[in-house]
């Protein structure tokens, strides 16, 4: 009777168990937000991004650029413009529109010949008074180097009034292959992030050290003072540690202001935190024999802890410091979304301007300089220990 | 001669670990502590080097009080007394070289051993005891790629560097193979018949200790309960010693 | 470590040291090279060409000059080298990481002037910071209405009379031009009390009045009342081309009344805490059912068996090691592209990045187990599927196990900061706050981030102590 009583009791435990990790998967999956639809209602656009990501923008042709303008008046005025005259050469490229005035919306047609053939181009409105142009339709020239395109008057043009521009451009690649700006952009940035890392990575641990020496057990004596500042130091390695490093950079950002300096300086105390960890626990799990042995054949404080404890922490430590480094690495390709320095900051700027064949370069970059971070750090540690 | 007077040592937690011991060692002798595990041996001799401060008592080497001692004094006398450690105690990272020449470090210059820089004579000193414990083959290798009983060697040859006039041994041989322990123990009996090297040696087996002992200390929760010949050790003592239960073991 | 002596080459006896010397002298390494020593060689000419290639990227040519000691260390080595002596690598790769480090020193344009300069900035977001804004208490606020003429027309409104029963404030005069002095007085205020004094202008934009950068508050005496001198503030954008105007003058004394309760701003980090952790909940639970399977296939012993299988292998691992490369911060963009702001498009970037991670490790423990224990079960007649349970499973559930508590503990720290690029969880609010400088509340989400994520890491540890 009693020994049924407890399997029924078991069982409800378990029941109990289950029905709360439900409900916590369920709440969680309603806080989460969790809309698996959204997955495929987004592929397409996913699919133009991750085509693009797949074709960094590496490599390009100095540009060239044709040019021809010609004016067109909005709103008509009843006295048409001459468009300016030509320069006379006959074989430069010309563009032409009709009517030469209209209102909004009106359609025109514009026609241009004398460019290079079966290239791409753009037209482009000038609207009065302004520094900048309106894009509008593109199209190809025919073998003879003319095209003609349809459009309509952009409502600007009217609100500007007067005679504005029309221009037509014509853009191709020539020469040579050299690397493009984001490629060049991102080189630049990635040598940036890596001593960024490099950086905080030698300042970190040059603290964290010694702060080591006052989280180890085994260094720090068991007096209340010692207790006391062993507890310290272990509770401030761990409340840093729970700060994302990207949190930390925003406030650096604000004190030294954007640049890779911010990011260094909250590398540095990330690092402190996460390698005053390992270091400390690697202090403790120093050995007391050899210790003891160095002592007992009469050699002084130093010598001691030259002999007998220093071999035994600096493998250990070396190969922590090794394994931050590829950390901070990684980290250092994000902290410039908040103004930290390194390749995060372009990559971000790239991918808000939509420019994925630009961000692609960045993103590959990052993997490929973290991979050989990583693969390098496993070997030099795996040679240390 | 060493004296050791009515020492007594009371660990922090309280425990009685040594309980007015005394006695006297004359040079030359070779005197194996034995006892229970738990009976004070590792204590009594770490306090005669003062690894482990004594609670009250004194100890006398050649008529200076260890005991009473600066930090200065003490320095200069654990030098010229070796140690060897059951778990060796080397450090496993540094070659075998660095650990010996260890040994050395109460002699040379304190400033450019910081620098591991070791005169040559010293370095000759080095190879010399390692041949002489016959792993001058392994110098340069890292301390934790040797066998146990080769390290056990390393760490004699370590105590040698001392030029020592005691040889503290704890249980120099409890992790080795009985062959090997004969090997090593033969090494510190050498040391102690031709090179008049006074020896204090703990062991656990009761037959290592007629084998090689002059004279035998036999300590039961820190107390001396036995001290004179091998010879005397009768059953009757023996299981005053180590218990009513106990059964004698042979070491070959 | 290995002594160098070990590993030194016999070194032919007729190279010439005044050869080696040179050569190293044009080229870094060459004299090495020249006399067999090709480690050696190899790694100086490597360093040389690194960083002359990256002084002339950087644009930093002063620095050439500090490449000099090294390069004529490196003559010298070969030089003692020839002689048959091995000096020690040291001394060279110290002058290395010298010029390495002068050269980080400028890329990151450290800079102690800048942290020195910063301080004023930092001290009061610090001060904030650590003053989160958890409890509050509500207030009563009491309020008069002044109108004042800036400036003035001919005909300023009339001096107003002390109200008998009602928070009141007079100006003396009535109407001044911007800058002027008046002199503001008031009364039936709570006695006592510290008090605001506001001002809107004639649009409607109510602003704190401000004198050198501070407020300026007024003290109510033991009646209630006060006065206090005032400049009249340039508050309507270019004020000099409008004539005379009506501004409002509104000083204002808040009573805290009711017991202390959380904040408006405590009540909403909860709940994006809550947020945060239900998506590493989330991700973490997806990305262990997603890497399991994926772990099998990048299993060596498992799939190695036939051509087919090893490049499935090999895909799988080069696509586990390029996702794993990525931060899970990159990926929320991309995912916040795709299926839109908020916590989903986070959770999407951990599974990505956890599927990644853990498929890594989950493989690696697949590929360390013990052949011995399966051989022993499938032995005793067991079939396949005793073979797993009995065998397998029992070797590599511990460190899967160990593997995932560690992922979910990342995956907390990360969901953390998802936010920053609209992936959800409390670090949207943070972002925010952090730019409107609201630094009390970003306290307040700071301090809730290392309190939930110790205390997750704390349990979490306990869990793998009991389980591992
Ligand atoms: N550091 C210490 N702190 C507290 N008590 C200790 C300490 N070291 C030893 N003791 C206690 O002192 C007593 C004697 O220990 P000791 O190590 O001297 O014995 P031993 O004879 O060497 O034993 P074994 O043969 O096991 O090495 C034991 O009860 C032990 O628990
Ligand atoms: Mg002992």
């Amino acid at each position: 009777m009693n020994f049924e009583d407890k399997t029924w009791l078991q069982r409800g435990r378990w029941l109990l168990l289950i029905a709360l990790a439900a409900g916590m998967y369920v709440w969680s999956w309603n806080a989460a937000g969790m809309q698996p639809s959204l997955l495929i209602e987004g592929a397409p656009k996913a699919r133009g991004i991750i085509k693009d990501l797949l074709q960094p923008h590496l490599f390009t042709r100095p540009e060239e650029i044709q040019e021809a303008e010609t004016v067109i008046e909005a709103p008509c005025s009843g006295s048409p413009p001459s468009p300016a005259p030509d320069e006379g050469s006959s074989d430069g490229p010309a563009v032409q529109i009709e009517p030469a005035c209209a209102s909004a919306e009106d359609p025109v047609m514009v026609s241009g010949f004398g460019f290079r053939p079966n290239t791409s181009g753009r037209l482009h409105w000038a609207p009065a008074g302004m520094q900048g142009r309106l894009r509008d339709e593109q199209f190809t020239t025919d073998a003879q180097g003319a095209f003609t395109v349809e459009t309509t008057v952009p409502p600007l043009l009217e609100q500007q009034g007067g005679v504005s521009g029309v221009v037509a451009q014509v853009e191709w690649e020539s020469g040579a292959l050299q690397p493009s700006e984001p490629l060049r952009t991102t080189i630049e940035k990635i040598i940036e992030t890596v001593f960024l890392a490099l950086m905080a990575t030698t300042l970190g641990g040059i603290i964290a050290v010694p702060l080591s020496f006052l989280g180890a057990r085994n260094i720090m004596p068991r007096t209340p003072a010692g207790n006391a500042v062993y507890g310290l130091t272990r509770g401030f390695f761990n409340v840093m540690r729970s700060i994302e490093p990207i949190i930390l950079a925003t406030i650096f950002a604000i004190w030294v202001g954007f640049g890779p300096f911010a990011g260094v300086l909250a590398l540095s105390i990330v690092t402190i935190a996460s390698l005053g960890k390992l270091y400390s626990e690697a202090a403790e799990s120093i050995q007391e024999g050899p210790i003891e042995a160095v002592t007992a054949t009469g050699a002084n404080r130093f010598q001691v802890v030259v002999y007998g404890v220093v071999p035994q922490i600096v493998p250990p430590y070396t190969a922590f410091t090794i394994y931050q480094w590829d950390i901070n690495v990684r980290i250092s390709t994000i902290i410039g979304f908040v103004g930290g320095g390194g390749v995060g900051f372009v990559l971000r700027n790239w991918i808000n301007q939509t420019r994925w064949t630009w961000a692609s370069v960045a993103v590959w970059a990052i993997v490929i300089v973290v991979w050989l971070m990583d693969y390098t750090s496993a070997r030099v540690r795996e040679a240390i220990v | 001669m060493l004296e050791i007077q009515n020492l007594t040592k009371i660990y922090e937690d309280g425990t009685l670990a040594l309980d007015d011991v005394s006695f006297t060692v004359e040079d030359g002798e070779f005197l194996v502590v034995i006892g229970l595990s738990g009976s004070g041996k590792s204590t009594l001799l770490r306090c005669i080097n003062r690894l482990v401060e004594p609670t009250s008592g004194r100890v006398i080497w050649d008529g200076e009080d260890i005991t009473a001692a600066s930090q200065e004094e003490l320095r200069k006398i654990r030098r010229q007394i070796g140690m060897i450690f059951q778990q060796f105690n080397l450090v496993k990272r540094s070659s075998v070289m660095t650990n010996v020449l260890s040994g050395r470090l109460g002699y040379v210059n304190p400033w450019l051993s910081l620098a591991h820089q070791f005169p040559r004579e010293e370095r000759e000193r080095a190879m010399h005891n390692l041949e002489l414990v016959g792993i001058a083959g392994k110098a340069q290798n890292r301390a934790d790629e040797l066998s146990g009983g080769q390290q056990q060697r390393v760490g004699i040859a370590r105590a040698l560097m001392q030029n020592p006039k005691l040889m503290l041994a704890d249980e120099p041989v409890a992790s080795l193979d009985p062959a090997t322990s004969h090997s090593v123990l033969k090494y510190i009996e050498h040391l102690n018949r031709d090179q008049g090297v006074t020896v204090l040696c703990s062991l656990h087996f009761l037959s290592l200790a007629r084998r090689y002992g002059t004279r035998i200390i036999a300590l039961k929760a820190g107390q001396i309960v036995f001290d004179g010949l091998p010879e005397e050790i009768d059953d009757h003592r023996f299981k005053e010693i180590y218990g009513e239960e106990a059964v004698q073991v042979e070491v070959r | 470590m290995v002594d160098e002596k070990d590993i030194a080459e016999e070194t032919d006896p007729n190279r010439s040291p005044a050869l080696a010397s040179l050569l190293s002298l044009i080229v870094p390494g060459a004299g090495q090279l020249y006399l067999g020593e090709r480690s050696r060689g190899l790694s100086f000419l490597g360093a040389a060409v690194i960083l002359v290639g990256l002084l002339t990227w950087l644009d930093m040519s002063l620095l050439y000059i500090g490449l000099l000691p090294f390069w004529l260390w490196n003559a010298w080595d070969a030089r003692q080298q020839a002689q048959g002596r091995q000096p020690s690598f040291v001394l060279g790769f110290v002058l290395i990481a010298v010029v390495v480090y002068a050269i980080g020193w400028q890329v990151t344009e450290i800079s102690v002037l800048k942290l020195v300069e910063g301080v004023p900035r930092i001290q009061p977001v610090v001060a904030s910071l650590l003053k989160p804004d958890v409890v509050t208490r509500d207030v009563e606020v009491m309020e008069a209405i002044h109108i004042f003429e800036s400036p003035c027309s001919g005909s300023p409104p009339a001096v107003a009379q002390p109200k008998v029963d009602a928070p009141y404030l007079i100006t003396e005069p009535t109407c001044a031009d911007v800058d002027e002095t008046i002199t503001v007085r008031g009364g039936n205020f709570p006695p006592s009390r510290t008090g605001e004094l506001w001002w809107e202008n004639p649009i409607g934009q109510a602003s704190r009045l401000r004198a050198r950068g501070e407020f300026v508050n007024f003290e109510t005496d033991a009646q209630g009342q006060f006065s206090q001198q005032i400049a009249v503030p340039d508050v309507v954008p270019e004020s000099g081309q409008h004539g005379p105007q009506i501004h409002e003058i509104k000083p204002r004394v808040s009573t805290p009344v009711g017991s202390p309760h959380a904040s408006e701003t405590f009540w909403l980090v909860v709940r994006r805490v809550g947020e945060t952790i239900a998506q590493a909940l989330m991700a973490t639970t997806l990305g262990i059912l997603l890497a399991v399977p994926v772990s099998f296939f990048s299993a060596r012993n498992l799939m190695a068996v036939n051509p087919v299988g090893t490049a499935v292998y090999y895909v799988t691992r080069t696509l586990l090691n390029i996702l794993r490369s990525v931060e899970p911060l990159i990926m929320a963009i991309v995912f916040v592209v795709w299926v839109g702001l908020g916590p989903f498009a986070g959770v999407l970037a951990l599974v990505a990045h956890s599927i990644a991670a853990l498929g890594k490790l989950y493989s690696e423990a697949i590929e360390s187990i013990d052949p011995g224990p399966i051989e022993a079960v499938s032995a005793t007649g067991a079939n396949r599927a005793q073979v797993v349970v009995y065998a397998v499973l029992p070797q590599v559930l511990p460190p899967f196990v160990a593997f995932s508590i560690y992922r979910w503990d990342i995956n907390v720290r990360m969901s953390t900061i998802l936010g920053f690029v609209g992936g959800g969880g409390i670090g949207f609010l943070l972002q925010q706050w952090i730019r409107l400088s609201d630094y009390n509340e970003a306290g307040t989400a700071i301090w809730a981030i290392a309190i939930v994520v110790t205390i997750l890491d704390y349990a979490s540890a306990q869990v793998r102590e009991r389980i591992v």
